[in-house]
């Protein structure tokens, strides 16, 4: 009898636990490394995710209500700003630097291209007081939502309180960010046994693992980490990278190493979107003029036939992840804001 | 908004013998209350100051009886601001029966907290204690205006945070108290904001060596009344 009971108590407390956080909104690849977000801290639910998915495209987080995240960071271009080299905001004023396509941020646990950011959360309020972004502050987009039709109901079905506070809509809007994987790439799926590379391809694959494998490193394809990629300075943005964070002179023209999934669709490349395609990305690596933080993997002259750029090229292609580019998880959530 | 349920609580906790500690945190000028937006003299001198803006956080409030560690506030973050004189005083549930002589406590949050994420109470964002193009809490805020800044309409600002290496501005105060229900701490404002030479300096925004040497001026402030 007091077996029964303990089993039973056992069986309700496991249900508990698998209910309280659905397993299925993310899975971690097979192969991939532990995500660096903390899941537990800001459990994933269907209500936070729409909530979050919501916000994302609403301009309201904006000034005077005209830019969403979505304006700089569009799901067809792998969320970032195609054909931009440096994207605009708000009265059409100009930034400084190139908007990252979004995926896989799970992973990060520093953002922006010189790091500035040290958590998932905390990105989003960058964007919004942005001058030349959203220009907005956070404390007026709260009261903003507070007197809107939709928030205060998707605020209740989401975290059970109607009360709208700054760390409910940033943890509401990682949840969408969150869930943002691209992972079924055709590479993904040679590396699962679902599909082949052709002979170009396979070729492609060999060169960038001798190439460019130690900054792009798989299954993400990036290190994580800020290297100078031996780009020269823009006189005109005179942008000196992760230096501005840490004043240390190690840093200075380092970058955060970019993904290179989802390539095919998002141009233009580099912090400064400086080169529009990618054999002008390949054409810089192999003419790298040498400066005194170059990435030491870079040190070494990368010598590639054109042939062989074209065959790197197609391996780059193999990329892309159509599923996630044309998930309608991800995309605008015409349901609640076209009502 | 959320003081009328503490103080619910407390006097529950009251009822069932636990012991309510306040501390409470008392900004000063020239050995006066603090006023916002008053103009103060600069002793001998015709320069004058005014504070219009004090934030600050006060957090991990600790208990010691002599050096031994007797009761930390669980959750601690206290955001203190002057133009609200209902937050210099800190409500502390302490066990039943305990004894201290020392407390100790920090102005500003931690590294770790830092980098933990949205948070919510006084640690929630729309605080306007937040750096957001490069993400940390201000620990310490101040703004004014003296006729020394030549900054435009004369306003002194100063946000001092940075959570990073040496760039780290936390400062921990330990102060000697009685164990009495009520611990009054006073600032003497005026003592820190003197060390600066307005005329040369009238602005801090982000993390730097400068925001490190005027939080590290911080702790000759406090003070405990008698």
């Amino acid at each position: 009898m007091k077996i029964k009971t303990i089993v039973i108590g056992f069986i309700i407390v496991l249900l508990f636990a698998f209910a309280s956080a659905d397993k299925s909104l993310f899975t971690t690849p097979k192969n991939w490394p532990k995500p660096a977000y903390n899941f537990k801290k800001n459990q994933l639910t269907d209500s936070k995710i729409l909530l979050g998915r919501v916000l994302f495209y609403d301009p309201i987080l904006s000034r005077n209500n005209t830019i969403s995240c979505a304006n700089c960071h569009s799901q067809y271009t792998a969320f970032t700003h195609v054909d931009h080299a440096l994207s605009h905001g708000i009265d059409d004023r100009i930034g400084t630097r190139n908007s990252p396509a979004l995926m896989n941020l799970a992973w990060h646990q520093s953002f922006m291209w010189d790091g500035a950011i040290n958590h998932l959360d905390m990105q989003a309020l960058a964007p919004i007081s942005h001058h030349d972004e959203m220009d907005e502050n956070i404390k007026h987009v709260i009261e903003k939502l507070k007197a809107s039709k939709i928030y205060p109901l998707l605020f209740y079905n989401a975290f059970n309180d109607s009360t709208i506070t700054g760390e409910n809509t940033l943890k509401a809007i990682s949840q969408f960010m969150l869930i943002m994987v691209s992972a079924n790439s055709k590479y993904d799926k040679v590396k699962r046994m679902e599909d082949s590379f052709t002979k170009q391809e396979e070729n492609g694959y060999r060169l960038f693992k001798q190439n460019c494998a130690s900054c792009h490193t798989e299954p993400l394809f990036t290190n994580r980490e800020f290297e100078n990629n031996g780009i020269p300075i823009d006189s005109l943005l005179n942008d000196i990278g992760r230096k501005r964070i840490t004043q240390n002179d190690q840093d200075y023209l380092k970058f955060k190493v970019p993904t290179l999934r989802n390539i095919e669709f998002s141009n233009p490349y580099m912090h400064d979107g400086r080169f529009k395609r990618i054999f002008e990305v390949i054409n810089h690596y192999t003419n790298i003029q040498k400066s005194k933080t170059l990435a030491k993997q870079l040190q070494k002259p990368i010598i590639l036939s054109s042939n062989e750029k074209v065959d790197l090229t197609a391996f780059l292609l193999t990329l892309t992840d159509k599923d996630f580019l044309f998930n309608p998880k991800f995309s605008f959530p015409k349901e609640v804001l076209l009502k | 908004m959320k003081k009328p349920i503490i103080f619910i609580l407390l006097f529950i906790l009251k009822l069932n013998g636990l012991n309510a500690q306040s501390i409470c945190f008392n900004p000063m000028f020239g050995g006066s209350k603090l006023e916002l937006n008053k103009q103060y003299f600069i002793v001998n001198s015709t320069d004058s100051i005014q504070i219009e803006t004090l934030k600050f956080y006060i957090s991990n409030m600790e208990f010691y009886n002599t050096e031994q560690l007797v009761f930390k506030e669980k959750n601690s973050f206290h955001l203190i601001d002057a133009e609200d004189s209902t937050t210099f005083n800190l409500m502390i549930n302490l066990e039943p029966n305990i004894n201290f002589n020392q407390i100790k406590f920090n102005i500003g949050i931690d590294s770790i907290t830092n980098y933990g994420g949205a948070m919510g109470g006084d640690l929630d964002p729309t605080k306007g204690m937040y750096w957001t193009w490069q993400n940390g809490y201000i620990n310490f805020k101040i703004e004014g205006k003296s006729n020394l800044s030549i900054a435009k309409s004369n306003d002194f600002v100063f946000h001092l945070g940075g959570y990073q290496n040496e760039f780290s501005t936390l400062q921990t105060i330990q102060l000697p108290v009685q164990n009495s229900q009520v611990i009054p701490i006073n600032m003497a404002i005026d003592k820190w904001i003197y060390e600066i030479d307005l005329a040369k300096q009238n602005h801090i925004m982000s993390p730097s060596k400068e925001a490190v040497i005027l939080s590290n001026k911080l702790s000759a402030i406090f003070s405990v009344t008698k």
